[in-house]
């Protein structure tokens, strides 16, 4: 026998499957969400795991680590205290002359192992630059190292690494930093100031060294009356390694080694001075200072920069200017041939790829002694794609802005200049961002044009660390370089966002 | 309104922009055509020899090479893309808090530099690098992963039956379900690897070495390489949000009222999906897909910057050949190049004429 529901019952169930719809909703959104941060991970996890690696001393270490010793803040605070100890400055680090540091390791050593202490030793580093840079002075030539225990605990003894780096001179005085400049009869050096002084070499100490050093070495100086002594040169690195014994093993250290060999019975610490600058931010820091030009001494990269914000002030510029000229013509005015322009200038040009005028323009500008930053600009200087959002955008304004205007008697120019122009306010954003990133990301045409290293962009540039850099990959470097250049259109386009999406799509998609 | 004295005034606001693609575009092309037809290496003076240079480009094999790995690579790319655009852009389409952040987030990959993302790729892809650490992970968790969702399916299933016989409408993929499910596989799972029954296994390093001379190939023809293949998966992870925003301004403009009628009918989403969303979004898809194809057959950055780091046979597309024909140490087959770069837009022109042609007109 069958029952027909009671209205309690049915009311019951409708309750029941509003809740269950209710439910379902709730875990709808709430998949929803799980699957944004999925994607939202995978969108942003490439560039994320290059930022966190290019702060590693080896971006390549395998398997890759999560926990960076750069990153932690008892790392940063001991760097940060080593730096001082080296040089007086917690950001910068270095070795300068009169300092001492120490540094602690410790040693397991069992009953049936060596009891010796460690061998402890400066080692040189050459910056594997881009051109090669005058041989700079090392540490290793100029500082003494002294290895006392200071402590046991059951098997383990800790000592301390004293590095010790005396000064040249025993003079007294005002300390200046300097770099040396090209050596005639004596040794000179080129003040911050501009100055070129001959630099007086009082100790044997000082005398014995003179001949390793080179031009552009940073050196300090003690001013005493009125000569300049040399105090000695100046250290950016102070590179360590420490070895133990078979059967020894390192337990732990001031600062966690850059690299260990010979199952970790050698470390090799890149720097034991490094400053906050040098431990965290190291590979940030070589891409400026391993690049230099041997001509100028200026760094390469921070050229690169400037060439690159150069040319896409030089592009936004001319596309204000040029490409809503050329989009209010499109748009608002009538003349024969408007859509042959329209079909065959823009449309057609924005489909044909630039390879097919490689050779005619490079041969062009090569003939007009262009080839370089101008030249590159010349070559784009009016974007048929910014021609195409200033036409979409004048197209959607009222035509009574005109009309008016013609009443008042206002020829073309100035209805341009005073009345359309001051209204197109956002599209001109629009463009300029547009331009700004295309500029900044642009790479075909700088990597035809260009063809000196100090004209460069970022891009361009950034492929040569690349190849320079070759087999192997100084991914460091270039990860940090990477980084470096992608920061200021991820500020742009974190500031200007709306801008970014609204450029193209909806003109698009209108069109 | 003015009509008059608008020709002059017109022609001279045109004016920069008719002299720059005057020069830099329509005289380089017409120079491109003519160079095409001669001995042009960079250093002499060229005379015409017919087409030669068509000759032997065609009969190159590294040409046929790069028309193939271009062709290859445009078709696979364009429809990995525009898929993956429409859906993302499905999913952003939903009200809900927090929007802003995901496009932006979402919206990343575009903005920065194929260069930049290349050597990010570059490293990520080394033989000892991320990508093959993450699948060394994954073979060694593989028990965990499988008795996570054997356990998740079993659950789903047994919870839908069970609703269903209290007469409730639950669905394979409801969401409530689903959730339910998954707590209780990871809670299994959990207890499994407490107990010692499950354990991570022991696998040797993965260490694939992407950047060499591999190649999918069918019937011993090589159709797609390795390289090229890491190449594909980073340029769909960057034109996707790109594309993604042509599709979520088209969305918007679709009537809701199209989705009250089919949510009336009772239709379910991936219903919607395909019936209502798809249709309506053919002019965007047919645009998405023409700058798609365009854009990837001139693709070039990645190859220039991975460059000798992969084979040359493996990565070399069109716009690559003929910039290194344009470069080449010494007397540079320019004409070559030239003739390569004609041929290059022929093809793009033509993709374009037959889109125009064959579907755009159902499209509207």
């Amino acid at each position: 026998m069958t029952t027909t529901p009671t209205l309690s019952e049915t009311h019951r169930d409708a309750a029941d499957l509003d809740r269950w719809l209710a439910r379902r909703r709730w875990a709808r959104a709430g998949w929803l969400y799980v699957f944004m941060l999925v994607m939202s991970i995978f969108f942003l996890g490439p560039f994320l795991m290059g930022l966190l690696s290019s702060m590693k001393d080896n971006p390549n270490e395998y398997p890759p680590r999560l926990v960076i010793p750069q990153l932690t803040p008892q790392s940063i605070s001991k760097a940060y205290s080593l730096g001082v100890q080296g040089a007086g400055s917690g950001w910068n680090g270095g070795l300068t002359p009169g300092h001492t540091v120490t540094f602690d390791v410790s040693v397991r050593s069992p009953a049936d192992a060596p009891q010796v202490p460690p061998t402890v030793a400066l080692f040189p580093y050459q910056p594997t630059s881009l051109v090669a840079i005058a041989r700079q002075a090392q540490a290793t030539d100029y500082a003494t190292v002294k290895t006392v225990q200071t402590g046991q605990l059951g098997e383990v003894r800790s000592y301390r690494i004293t590095v010790d780096y005396p000064a040249l001179t025993s003079q007294q005085g005002q300390v200046i930093e300097a770099t040396l400049a090209t050596p005639d009869a004596n040794l000179n050096a080129k003040l911050p100031s501009g100055q070129t002084v001959p630099i007086t070499l009082d100790t044997p100490a000082a005398q014995d060294k003179q001949y390793s050093l080179n031009a552009t070495q940073a050196v300090e100086l003690v001013r005493a009356n009125d000569q300049y002594y040399l105090r000695g040169p100046v250290f950016e690195r102070t590179p360590l390694q420490v070895d133990v014994q078979r059967g020894q093993s390192i337990v732990s250290s001031t600062l966690p080694p850059s690299d260990r060999q010979n199952f970790g019975r050698s470390f090799a610490y890149r720097n034991i001075t490094p400053g906050v600058l040098g431990y965290t931010f190291n590979n940030y820091r070589r891409a400026f200072t391993e690049t230099t030009n041997p001509q100028t001494g200026r760094s390469l990269f921070f050229s690169w920069v400037l060439n690159t914000f150069f040319y896409a002030f030089l592009r936004v510029s001319a596309a204000i200017v040029f490409c809503s000229l050329a989009g209010y013509a499109l748009a608002r005015m009538d003349f024969p041939g408007k859509n042959l322009i329209f079909v065959g200038g823009v449309l057609f040009v924005q489909m044909v790829p630039d390879q097919v005028n490689l050779v005619s323009n490079y041969v062009l500008l090569q003939d007009l002694g262009l080839l370089n930053i101008w030249g590159l600009w010349f070559n784009g200087l009016v974007a048929a794609g910014g021609v195409f959002l200033m036409k979409q955008f004048f197209e959607g304004m009222p035509k009574e802005l005109e009309e008016s205007a013609a009443i008042d008697g206002a020829g073309p120019l100035v209805t341009f200049f005073r009345v359309m122009l001051p209204q197109a306010g956002p599209a001109l954003i629009a463009l300029a961002i547009t331009q700004f990133q295309g500029a900044w990301n642009d790479f075909f045409w700088p990597l035809v044009i260009l063809r000196q290293n100090t004209d460069y962009l970022l891009t361009v540039g950034l492929v040569n660390f690349r190849q320079l850099y070759g087999g192997q990959g100084d991914y460091g470097l270039i990860l940090a370089g990477a980084v470096l250049s992608a920061i200021p259109v991820i500020i742009i386009f974190v500031v200007f966002q709306r801008y970014f999406v609204d450029t193209g799509a909806d003109s698009a998609v209108k069109g | 309104m003015l009509k008059k004295g608008q020709t002059p005034a017109a022609y001279l606001f045109l004016a920069p922009f008719l002299i720059t693609i005057g020069i830099f575009f329509f005289y380089a092309f017409a120079r491109a055509i003519y160079y095409s037809f001669t001995d042009f290496n960079l250093f002499n003076d060229p005379t015409l020899i017919g087409v030669k240079p068509y000759v032997d480009v065609l009969s190159d094999p590294s040409f046929r090479r790069a028309l193939a790995n271009s062709l290859v690579f445009a078709v696979i790319t364009t429809t990995l893309q525009t898929v993956g655009a429409l859906l993302m852009a499905v999913a952003l389409n939903n009200k809900i808090r927090g929007m802003a952040f995901f496009r932006a987030a979402w919206y990343m990959p575009s903005i920065t530099s194929s260069v930049v993302i290349t050597l990010i790729f570059l490293w990520l892809f080394q033989r000892r690098g991320v990508a093959n650490y993450a699948i060394t992970q994954w073979q060694t968790f593989l028990p965990y992963t499988l008795t996570l969702l054997g356990v998740l399916i079993a659950a789903q299933v047994a919870q839908v039956l069970w609703e269903r016989s209290r007469r409730l409408p639950a669905g394979w993929f409801d969401p409530a379900l689903a959730a339910v499910s998954l707590l209780i596989a990871v809670a299994v799972t959990a207890a499994l690897s407490w107990t010692g029954v499950l354990s991570a296994r022991d696998v040797a390093p993965y260490d694939f070495q992407y950047f060499s001379d591999r190649w999918i190939s069918i019937g011993g023809v090589q159709i797609l390489s390795i390289p090229m293949l890491v190449i594909i998966i980073q340029n769909t992870f960057t034109t996707i949000p790109t594309l993604m925003l042509f599709f979520l301004a088209g969305l918007q403009n679709i009537p809701g009222a199209l989705y009250e009628a089919a949510d009336i009918d009772g239709a379910t989403p991936a219903q919607k999906l395909l019936n209502v969303t798809v249709p309506m979004l053919r002019p965007v898809s047919f645009y998405v897909i023409t700058v798609g194809l365009i854009g990837t057959m001139k693709m070039f950055d990645q190859v220039a910057v991975i460059g000798s780091a992969a084979p040359r046979d493996t990565l070399i597309t069109l716009a690559y050949y003929v910039y290194t024909n344009t470069f080449k140490a010494g007397a540079a087959p320019v004409n070559m190049a030239a003739a390569a770069a004609i041929v290059l837009a022929a093809i793009i022109l033509l993709m374009v004429f037959l889109q125009r042609r064959f579907i755009s007109s159902e499209a509207i």
